[in-house]
């Protein structure tokens, strides 16, 4: 099975393109130089204008021939596991470890089909108390372990 | 006797009880995540590095390099007896391991490649002493004008033993390159692409972005496949293989750590290439042919001695050199810097007490790995049991844990949830990782020897191809480039490394 086109280069060639754009905006106020003696910007912009030449000759190619398809994404893996990470960002330190760890494997194991309610909440909880004791207790991590 | 007296020095390091007991946990935790198909060496490493910094530098690189050839034991155990590779590199290993083990032979299968990847580490330990001291003389020559062509040199050709597209892996190292140029710039004072964000300034940390790009981006697209149904060979046997069985595996043993010694050391070797290479070459070498596929111990023996050989030669290029001959060893570069330690081609000379205690710390380990997998197989056994379900959250948390604690701050955390979104992506567009950190690390140091060897030689390109070992270098890359551009050697390559 093909497609018309090559999704997958196209996409990359795209995200280069993107990132190459993004490089050249943020260094535009940084001084070139010669190469005898390079400013700040002169790597950066050397780089991104390589990374824009790659990027333009994969969507090139991805638009100009057919390709394997890309299997579909899935909502909510995705969602899950970047929700896990947010949580633990937003809750680490104020709510501390206990907490923010249950939360993340809570979050996270809402992203698979095969997960048992009963079960992951008694092993989020195991390990909430296995996280405190290895690494706040031992491991001395500055973190605070409980939320008062 | 240079060399003898160096490794002296290195085995006193090495036995010292604190590295003894630390290469245990590096050689245990690497076993564990060798078992456990679903989490690599790469995201390990990453993970546990920032609770490395307490400990004397020596004794942390034994433990990270633990961890690495390690999980190559591991990664056997799991082939032969649920017929998944728990690693890449023992995907080879399933085919004839895992059919000893349907003839109830499972107790032979995990004993001959527990006793090949002994006696591979053991011969590729004297491989890499035998090598270091000529190399490391060789590297003192270099200056700011060979360093660079060597880290280009490593760029390139980490890419053309790698899997998937040449111009992909390349623009990958572009990408890499580009994170690298994150913070403020040495020699001007100038800070760029920090967005003002102060957290920047030191530059992008490497450890969160491996996590997201290898451990967590793994995770998402893992868990949108439906989960598989893991049999776990009921009965082992018994372990202790009969004269017959290791005659017939000696031999083959010998060829596996050639090819797999041999092959670690080229840069973009590492773990991965080397079983392949000796399969082939074992059923070449047969008698009778047929019997791979069926259970020939030789195809287990070979490919087994070869991956853990080539995981071992692999830290040949890092420990002479300072370049990285895979994102793994990339890793280990940016825990040296970490640690306050340069690398680079003055690290055998400077840190002495480091690079041979780790030498010396490959051969205690690999005697470790020998006693924790054949009688404690049943432990291991036991983990694989572990579903998936209940293995990812708990991942996912200690992933975080771990991005907090290189700086004690959240940023890092949301740095590797971004970088998570990110790997995703490239693995959905189907892009391999590993080039882009190796950019990302070797990033800083190549744009800094660039511009030293441009004050030295006042701007003028030539330098690089007028001094003859930099010419010599850089003439290795361009044929290595147009040898991969060139459309029947891509070919070539191509079946090989679907093979």
């Amino acid at each position: 099975m093909t497609t018309r086109f090559d999704l997958q280069d196209a996409l990359f060639g795209a995200f280069l393109v993107v990132v190459a754009a993004l490089v050249f905006y943020a260094t535009r106020t940084l001084s070139f130089g010669s190469p005898a003696d390079m400013g700040p910007g002169f790597m950066p912009r050397v780089l991104a204008g390589i990374a824009l030449a790659f990027g333009l000759f994969f969507a090139a190619r991805g638009f100009s021939r057919g390709g394997e398809p890309i299997d579909p994404p899935r909502l909510r893996p995705f969602v899950a596991v970047l929700g896990a990470i947010a949580a633990f960002a937003l809750l680490g330190v104020k709510a501390g470890l206990a907490v923010a760890a249950v939360a993340t494997v809570l979050v996270a194991a809402a992203g698979s089909d095969e997960t048992r309610p009963v079960e992951v909440v008694l092993f989020a909880i195991a390990l909430a108390a296995a996280s405190v004791l290895l690494f706040v207790k031992a491991l001395a991590l500055p973190i605070p372990a409980w939320p008062w | 006797m240079e060399l003898f007296d160096s490794l002296f020095l290195g085995l006193q390091v090495a036995v010292e009880p604190q590295n003894l007991l630390y290469c245990l946990f590096g050689v245990l935790i690497g076993t564990a995540i060798g078992v456990l198909p679903g989490i690599g060496p790469i995201p390990t490493v990453a993970l546990l590095l920032p609770f490395t910094f307490g400990l004397e530098p020596a004794t942390a690189f034994i433990m990270l390099a633990g961890i690495f050839y390690g999980a190559q034991y591991g990664g056997s155990t799991t082939a032969i007896l649920v017929n998944v590779p728990g690693e890449t590199s023992s995907v080879v290993t399933c085919i004839d391991g895992h059919q000893m083990a349907k003839k109830g032979r499972a107790g032979h299968a995990l004993a001959i490649a527990a006793i090949s990847s002994f006696f591979a580490g053991t011969v590729a330990t004297i491989v890499i002493a035998l090598l270091a001291i000529p190399l490391a003389a060789l590297a003192l020559k270099f200056t700011a004008v060979e360093y660079f062509s060597l880290l280009v040199l490593g760029l390139i050709a980490a890419v053309v033993l790698a899997h998937g597209s040449v111009a992909k892996a390349l623009a990958m190292i572009v990408l890499g390159l580009i994170l690298g140029i994150v913070g403020i710039d040495v020699s001007s004072g100038a800070s760029r692409m920090t967005f003002g964000i102060p957290n920047l300034a030191d530059g992008l940390d490497f450890v969160p972005v491996a996590m997201g790009l290898f451990g967590l981006g793994e995770i998402i697209a893992n868990l949108e496949r439906p989960a598989e149904r893991r049999v776990v060979a009921q009965k082992v046997g018994s372990l202790m293989p009969s004269g017959p069985d290791l005659r017939q595996a000696f031999p083959a043993m010998v060829r596996g750590t050639a090819i797999g010694s041999f092959l670690g050391v080229l840069p973009g070797g590492g773990a991965a290439l080397p079983p392949f290479t000796a399969y082939a070459l074992e059923k070449k070498f047969a008698k009778d042919p047929s019997r791979f596929g069926h259970g020939a111990i030789e195809g287990v023996a070979g490919p087994e001695a070869a991956n853990n050989a080539g995981a071992q030669t692999s830290f040949i290029p890092l420990l002479t050199l300072g370049i990285p001959s895979n994102a793994l060893m990339a890793l280990m570069i940016g825990a040296l810097m970490m640690h306050g330690i340069q690398p680079g081609p003055q690290i055998m000379t400077e840190q002495p007490a480091l690079v041979w205690g780790l030498i010396a710390s490959m051969w205690t380990g690999n005697l470790m790995l020998l006693v924790i997998n054949l009688p404690m197989i049943g432990v291991w056994i036991a983990m694989l049991k572990i579903p998936y379900r209940l293995m990812f959250p708990a991942i996912v948390l200690f992933c975080c844990i771990g991005a907090y604690g290189i700086s004690n701050s959240m940023f890092n955390v949301w740095l590797m949830l971004g970088c998570a979104a990110i790997g995703y992506f490239f693995i959905k567009v189907g892009v391999e990782p590993a080039p882009l950190l190796l950019g990302l690390v070797l990033g800083p140091q190549l744009e800094e020897n660039f511009r030293r060897a441009m004050l030295l030689a006042d701007g003028d390109v030539t330098v690089f191809v007028t001094s003859p070992i930099s010419a010599a270098i850089l003439a290795i890359v361009a044929l290595l480039l147009i040898a991969m551009f060139s459309p029947k050697i891509a070919r070539k390559r191509e079946e090989a490394l679907v093979e």
